[in-house]
């Protein structure tokens, strides 16, 4: 962990943007804001797309993989060498030929950049598209300062029928919480990994030890006893009839064929769980696919661990990338056969990139100056490449891209205005991204 | 320093046109650009400006609205001899391309003036123009009945007694536009909703708030002959009647039971308490119970979790041994019932080895000295600063100055690390400047003015002896509202830690009427808890009536409120007779009583437990997820508990042969009730054909019973 980033300033200056954006309240009645708000927020042509979100925490080198510097000094380069992939001109490490085979399907930002190599707060920053300002505490869960991108989708768009519209696999990452947007915009997890043998959704359906009859007698009892279910008391308090919305939502989620199908990974041809590859990455990724189907806007797969602070080249050849190299590239064909890839954007990132200079220990540091990350799906072109890293992937040498504008990307991909407001329980406005800019070389 | 030579070589070069001048920056025109729009969020007031013009967000910064409208950009902005091809004048018309659009139309009555302006000279302040003193709003209250319309005006006072009429030049904000929408030119357009509700008014940088009663439509109805307990029954009927409205009935003794409990000692009775409360006949029986509840040890139990979750007793951030050490003293205080004013003033003033003063962790809970003023504030208070500490509070008086002077208090505050441990400091004369002018400010307490040097000695007993005297107008406000809340589900000032002049109270007597009890009572919380649940209007009933189904605003009946996190696991533990084991401490300690937000437990998570990182009451999630309601029903911890072998559910089946004990007992634990006759059949019947699978059986009533809307909230 570096804590070098946290002393730039940053901190107060995004206090200033926030403090600035507060210039006006919630229920501003001033109507040309409103107006302006209701016009152009959510471009509802767009409310089939979704988000796949495949967090690689730790910190993937994209030096070894998806940006090769096969000219640097040996002790830059590494021992790994580069591939042709099925795009022209592209090419990848050679540890992942099957995702060379897909590279069609996705593009790569090559340009991407900044400036906290904190574990905490650079994965904040991925989130959320915000840098998290003092105070912050990477080790609370959650410890979001402001919305995940998947809560603010939630908030936003809203749940398509009984399934939630924001899933985290197979835990909640500590950054992906809903902060000021509150609980109805925080995860559906899932507490649970889905490549286990036995995996279930917690609570999702009743305890083992109570059987079907059981479970439709517990629920006939429930209505009889609840006396104040459909009473007036209930009618007349916001508590209760919030409560009993969810409690509908979540009947309606426990009795729901369709979600009771996404959500058992036992139902997948076993054949297909072996391509996908049968660890946590692979399942969370085929579970990402399935929930995607059944109608929910965002998964966020969390996987872990890429922080190769020692003995890189091993850790990436013998664990991470035979896995990453099944679970990724079968992701795209799937999604890809269904028809979902088009109306799915995906992203697949660390928090930041690896130090292109090799350490004492045959390991890579953390990096967040210059990586690599990879979008594709949902209107965004296949097979691109966008920026580009210096010579040895120090920094970027052209069209620097960073958090806020990949959030705004993603939002403006789904229908989105990256430029509009939300509101933190005390009435101030909030940006959705902080100043954030389209990637406009991947649309 | 650079700008202020400007101004001035600005303000000489152009002296000739101030012979002329009528109109100037400071009071005619930059008013006219917040009215216009211009320095808004979205707009020029953005941290970055727009198209490189950057405004100041709510003119804070007038020196530098003048100079980027006058100076910079080549001063192409402005053309001193052609009035009307002045940028300014160009782009506000649509005469050029403006991404704001058309903002006033040629020769309106905004676009003369500012043509004036650059006619006679640019001028940035006429001198001797006399300086604006306050701003207030004519009416200031009215009852108003649904879709009436009201023109607001906005009245200008100088500091030579004159008056102007600025409303065409104010901004105006109302607090619920689902109650009254307020036009851009200050008519206020009331809904359909009966209450009270305020629209505010701005005009450079003073604001006054216009309060709309709106009582029910129809005949008015005869008010019941209800009993008067104390002054609070007084002043809530006065305000019901003007409302058109009739409070519920008061409320049985089980639903009062219930309530108390769980609102003093965050804890179920227990059902033989229940029975013994039941059963007894005397006519004091409720006061009584409130004495008794005071004096529980779950007392300081449950007051010390909500206020360690304001004083932000936290974990990580203080360290395991010093986060227990601050939340023992803040526990110690409730149990020992410590006068509030004293527990602000031992926090304030809290100096030496930390150990010994374990208010002084306070301190440490902070993030600097502007986290200190704005916790201080937003706590003890209910005054929400922090937006002041980069520009004028934007529904407030407060201005950078203030915010400034506050966290002045606390800039002598440092720790030393001694043999013994870490000690609190509280020296030196350290000096603040203001971030935008650098201007020496000197330490004052909110709305007072600015001494000529700091408070010799340690500061922080200034502030203190300022917050805690008894005529200080927000200490006792902000303490009885956030006690008035905890009972009522609602505070009279709502958000409860936000007073203001622009947020005004719901009940203003009310309000000031439990202040002052508070202030008389010496600070006295439990005092004040008497003369709350004393009152009739605490104990109504939850139960509406045709008057008052739409009112959640004005305490005519008793509100739902969701058990709190903590509360909630307890009660599931305590109905079925299995405790919960959590990390970090010994088995059979209650949720109530973690002092640790930050231990691990998925249900206290999942309702809503906040984990400390603010002062704000809101932190605590109050609202229901799909999460909650999966996990009531489904949980296998949950069943575990209910079919638990050492468990209540067991005990009870094999102890009762009768099905109605069970029944009995089951309702008592979880409702604080016995069953009506209906409630009764239908567990009978249930039970009766289960027979042979009793104990599940019983488990599936628990569950029922658990699962209600009667049990997850307090009614």
């Amino acid at each position: 962990m570096t804590k070098r980033s946290f002393c730039d300033g940053w901190a107060r200056r995004d206090f200033l943007r926030v403090g600035a954006a507060g210039a006006f309240g919630l229920n501003l009645s001033m109507s040309r804001i409103l107006e302006a708000a209701a016009k152009g927020d959510i471009d509802k042509s767009k409310s089939d797309i979704n988000f796949v979100f495949i967090f690689l925490k730790g910190g993937m080198s994209t030096i070894d993989t998806f940006d090769m510097k096969p000219e640097a000094p040996s002790d830059i380069r590494g021992p790994f060498n580069p591939i042709r992939s099925n795009v022209p001109g592209t090419h990848v490490g050679e540890l992942i030929p099957e995702t060379a085979k897909v590279m069609d399907k996705f593009s790569l930002v090559r340009s991407f950049t900044h400036r906290n190599a904190g574990h905490g707060p650079a994965d904040h920053y991925m989130f959320t598209g915000y840098h998290p300002a003092a105070g912050f505490n990477g080790g609370l869960k959650p410890n979001n300062q402001h919305p995940s991108m998947g809560s603010v989708i939630s908030h936003k768009l809203g749940p398509r029928g009984p399934i939630p519209p924001y899933v985290c696999l197979p835990n909640m990452h500590n950054s992906g919480s809903a902060a000021y947007l509150g609980a109805k915009a925080a995860p559906f997890t899932i507490e649970a990994d889905p490549s286990s043998p036995g995996f279930t959704v917690p609570d999702l359906q009743p305890p083992l030890s109570v059987d079907a009859s059981r479970v439709d007698d517990r629920r006939e009892l429930l209505a009889k006893v609840d006396r104040f279910q459909k009473s007036a008391e209930a009618r007349a308090n916001k508590g209760t009839r919030e409560l009993g919305v969810f409690a509908q939502r979540a009947t309606e989620l426990m009795t729901s064929k369709a979600a009771k199908e996404a959500f058992d990974i036992h139902k997948e041809s076993p054949k297909l769980r072996d391509t996908y590859g049968r660890t946590t990455l692979g399942q969370s990724c085929l579970m990402a696919r399935r929930l995607v189907e059944a109608g929910v806007r965002c998964v966020t797969v969390d996987h872990s661990n890429w922080d190769t602070h020692f003995h890189n080249f091993r850790v990436l050849k013998e664990d991470l990338l035979p896995k990453f190299d099944m679970a990724i590239p079968t992701f795209f064909k799937d999604m890809d056969d269904r028809g979902l890839l088009k109306k799915t954007v995906v992203v697949i990132t660390g928090e930041f990139g690896r130090t292109p200079k090799i350490n004492k220990d045959a390991g890579r540091d953390h990096w967040s100056r210059g990586f690599t990350v990879a979008i594709g799906g949902g209107g965004v072109q296949g097979g691109r490449v966008v920026g580009k890293s210096d010579k040895w992937a120090m920094d970027p040498a052209e069209n620097p891209y960073g958090p806020e504008d990949l959030c705004a990307t993603v939002y403006h991909l789904l229908g989105i205005n990256p430029r509009s407001e939300m509101h933190t329980p005390d009435g101030r406005p909030i940006m959705l991204t902080n100043n954030g800019r389209l990637i406009k070389e991947l649309l | 320093m650079i700008g202020r030579l400007l101004k001035f070589l600005c303000v000489v070069l152009l002296w000739v046109g101030d012979l002329y001048a009528k109109v100037d920056f400071i009071n005619d025109v930059n008013p006219l650009l917040s009215r216009l729009g211009c320095n808004g969020s979205s707009c020029h007031g953005k941290a970055e400006g727009q198209n490189g013009f950057k405004l100041s967000v709510f003119s804070h910064d007038p020196d530098g609205d003048f100079r980027a409208l006058t100076q910079e950009s080549r001063g192409r902005r402005i053309s001193p001899a052609a009035p009307s091809d002045s940028l300014l004048l160009r782009k506000i018309t649509g005469e050029l391309g403006h991404g704001g659009g058309v903002r006033t139309a040629k020769n309106s009555k905004a676009y003369n003036i500012l043509h004036d302006w650059i006619k006679g000279g640019i001028v940035f302040k006429i001198e001797n123009r006399p300086g604006l003193v306050k701003v207030r709003l004519e009416p200031t209250r009215e009852v108003v009945s649904f879709g009436a319309t009201q023109q607001l005006k906005v009245l200008a006072e100088y500091s030579d007694g004159s008056e102007r009429d600025v409303t065409w030049l104010s901004i105006f904000h109302s607090n619920d536009t689902g109650m009254a929408r307020v036009a851009e030119d200050g008519r206020v357009t009331i809904g359909d909703v009966v209450g009270q509700t305020s629209v505010m008014a701005r005009y450079r940088g003073k604001v006054a708030v216009f309060q709309a009663v709106i009582p029910r439509p129809g005949a008015r109805v005869t008010y019941p002959p209800l009993p008067t307990n104390n002054f609070i029954d007084t002043h809530v009927d006065q305000h019901l009647k003007r409302l058109n409205i009739t409070p519920s009935p008061i409320a049985d003794d089980a639903t009062y039971l219930r309530r108390l409990y769980l609102d003093i000692s965050g804890k179920l009775p227990t059902p033989t308490e229940a029975e013994t409360f039941l059963k007894n006949t005397a006519k004091d029986k409720r006061s009584k119970l409130v004495e008794k509840l005071l004096t529980r040890p779950e007392f300081a139990d449950y007051w010390a979790l909500q206020w360690s979750d304001l004083l932000r007793v936290d974990r990580l951030k203080l360290g395991h041994a010093d986060a227990y050490l601050y939340y023992k003293w803040i526990r110690e205080s409730f149990a020992r019932n410590k006068p509030v004013d004293n527990i602000a003033r031992e926090l304030l003033t809290a100096e030496g080895p930390l150990t010994e003063q374990p208010a002084g962790y306070f301190y440490r809970a902070a993030n600097g000295t502007g986290d200190m003023a704005s916790m201080v504030s937003q706590v003890f208070l209910g005054v929400r600063i922090t937006c002041a500490e980069c520009h004028q509070h934007p529904y407030d008086r407060w201005t950078q100055q203030d915010y400034h002077a506050m966290r002045g208090f606390f800039q002598q505050v440092s720790t030393k690390t001694l043999t013994s441990g870490v000690a609190l400091l509280a020296e030196g004369n350290p000096v603040i400047k203001h971030p935008r002018t650098g201007k020496l400010i000197q330490p004052y307490p909110l709305g007072s003015t600015m001494p000529e040097a700091a408070p010799e000695g340690d500061r922080r007993r200034v502030l203190a002896e300022w917050m805690t005297q008894p005529d200080n107008p927000y200490f006792a406000q902000n303490i009885a509202n956030r006690l008035w809340a905890h009972f009522l589900g609602r505070g009279i000032v709502m958000p409860v830690d936000d007073l203001r002049e622009t947020n005004p109270p719901s009940n203003p007597e009310l309000l000031d009427a439990l202040a002052t009890h508070l202030v008389k009572s010496k600070f006295d919380f439990k005092a004040m808890i008497r003369v709350i649940t004393a009152s009739r209007t605490y104990q109504l009933s939850p139960t509406p009536n045709a008057t008052n189904a739409e009112d959640e605003q004005n305490f005519s009946r008793a509100l739902f409120r969701r058990l709190p996190a903590e509360v909630l696991m307890d009660a599931v533990c305590d109905v079925t007779g299995v405790n919960e084991k959590f990390d970090g401490v010994p088995r059979g300690h209650r949720a109530i009583q973690l002092w640790d937000s930050q231990v691990q437990h998925y249900f206290l998570k999942l309702f809503g437990r906040p984990a400390r990182a603010t002062t704000c009451e809101c932190e605590r999630v109050t609202g229901a997820t799909i999460g909650q309601a999966l996990h009531l029903m489904n949980s296998p911890n949950l069943q575990a508990k209910l079919a638990h072998e050492g468990g209540q559910l067991k005990r009870l089946t094999v102890k009762h042969e009768d099905d109605a004990d069970i029944v009995r007992q089951l309702y008592l634990s979880t409702f604080s009730r016995h069953p009506s006759h209906d409630e009764m059949d239908t567990a009978l019947q249930y039970l009766g054909t289960r027979r042979f699978q009793r104990r599940k059986a019983v488990e599936d009533l628990a569950w029922s019973l658990m699962n209600s809307l009667e049990f997850i909230f307090n009614h």
